[in-house]
């Protein structure tokens, strides 16, 4: 009995440890149908289109800016480059699904921490083809959690005007990296916002007209 | 394909020795009676892949010996000051200092920032310099010897106003062979400049 009884309360203490530990994200959202297997996101889709940023770096209390630049190169390609404002490259990266290149990088920026950090935030922000596996919704959002390695990536869609609002990329239980877009027309994003959760690290890309 | 972009400016030919040094003369002159300068510019960015060059826009202010002023309008307000060793950027509104004092490779872009506006790069001992004349230009190719600086800078080319000896486009090539090319327009020499106008 007394067995019993400190099985039932490990068992207890670890759902209430799971429970508490289960990531923030769609809490409060009501569990739905998987209506769809695919979430295609609509930006940086379109292989006429160069993408053009200014953008804005903020690490540490320190900031800096440049242009940053994207183009679809093929069907499951793209480069993306990063430029001063003088037009000297910083870096030229090449993403490919899951194959990261660097084409080019200059030596004080040369480091795998840093290479690491934009690596998985380029590759969330170029990445076209989410797999659903639960879907989510309130009042205002539907929520398509798609599973990315060991980590997940929660699609916020307006129900409104089925923009694509947010990414919130998460571990099980901590929400790492959150991309949030403004679009006007819900192809080209205008504004993205790349903040950090456990680095103090924010890039603020501004669409420019070229 | 280098050459071929540049069919605008074909028949260059390469200067004679007597014309290189007339041309020196003629620049070094203007550099030194040039006490400011102020200018509109244009900047093309070209890369390969992409479709179409990015173009931003603005004005530049010069001030002998060393205060130099980027000021990009369009399509995003961005100014970058060049003073007393020290970078002063202001990105529209967010401001951010840098004491180049102890980066060589700042010296050297600043140096050759400021040299491509007033024309003072005839510096053999940095560059391995080349010179060529069109009917409109004087054009000076400049490859760095600096190994740090190759890294950045393949070629740099500077195309001089046949009429004022001043600089007009600069052409700066990256080791890709990506480039950015800027254009100068409304060049006034020698107006006053108030120094409030280097301070962010």
């Amino acid at each position: 009995m007394q067995k019993l009884m400190i099985r039932f309360s490990i068992i207890s203490i670890l759902l209430l440890v799971f429970a508490s530990c289960a990531v923030k994200t769609v809490k409060d959202f009501d569990k739905t149908e998987v209506t769809s297997q695919v979430y295609k996101s609509p930006y940086f889709s379109d292989k006429n289109e160069d993408y053009v940023y200014k953008a804005s770096i903020s690490v540490y209390g320190n900031n800096f800016g440049g242009i940053f630049i994207v183009k679809k190169t093929n069907e499951t390609k793209h480069r993306a480059v990063f430029t001063t404002e003088f037009g000297n490259t910083l870096f030229d990266f090449e993403i490919s699904g899951n194959d990261f290149k660097v084409n080019h990088i200059i030596d004080e920026l040369n480091r795998k921490i840093l290479i690491n950090t934009l690596k998985r935030d380029f590759m969330l922000l170029l990445k076209e083809n989410f797999k659903v596996s639960e879907q989510f919704e309130n009042e205002n959002f539907k929520v398509y959690k798609s599973p990315d390695s060991r980590r997940f990536n929660y699609l916020f869609v307006n129900k409104l005007d089925k923009k694509f609002s947010k990414l919130i990329h998460t571990t099980k239980s901590k929400e790492k990296i959150n991309i949030e877009y403004l679009s006007e027309n819900n192809t080209l994003a205008d504004k993205i916002v790349i903040q950090h959760q456990n680095i103090k690290l924010r890039i603020e890309l501004n669409k420019i007209i070229n | 394909m280098l050459l071929f972009s540049f069919g605008v400016f074909s028949q260059e030919q390469k200067m004679s020795e007597s014309e290189i040094s007339a041309f020196k003369n003629s620049v070094n002159a203007t550099a030194k009676s040039t006490k400011t300068l102020t200018t509109d510019f244009t900047q093309l960015k070209h890369m390969d892949f992409l479709s179409k060059d990015i173009e931003t826009s603005g004005k530049m202010n010069f001030k002998t010996p060393n205060m130099l002023q980027w000021q990009y309008v369009k399509p995003y307000q961005y100014s970058i000051i060049f003073k007393n060793n020290k970078i002063f950027i202001n990105d529209a509104g967010k401001k951010n200092n840098i004491d180049k004092g102890n980066s060589k490779m700042f010296d050297k872009l600043n140096k050759l920032i400021v040299g491509s506006v007033n024309g003072n790069m005839f510096d053999e001992n940095e560059f391995t310099i080349s010179y060529f004349k069109t009917k409109d230009f004087n054009i000076t190719k400049l490859l760095p010897k600096d190994a740090a600086l190759k890294k950045y800078v393949k070629q740099m080319e500077l195309y001089f106003d046949k009429t004022g000896n001043t600089v007009s486009q600069v052409k700066m090539i990256e080791p890709s062979n990506d480039y950015t090319k800027i254009i100068f327009k409304n060049k006034v020499i020698n107006a006053k400049i108030d120094d409030s106008v280097f301070n962010n």
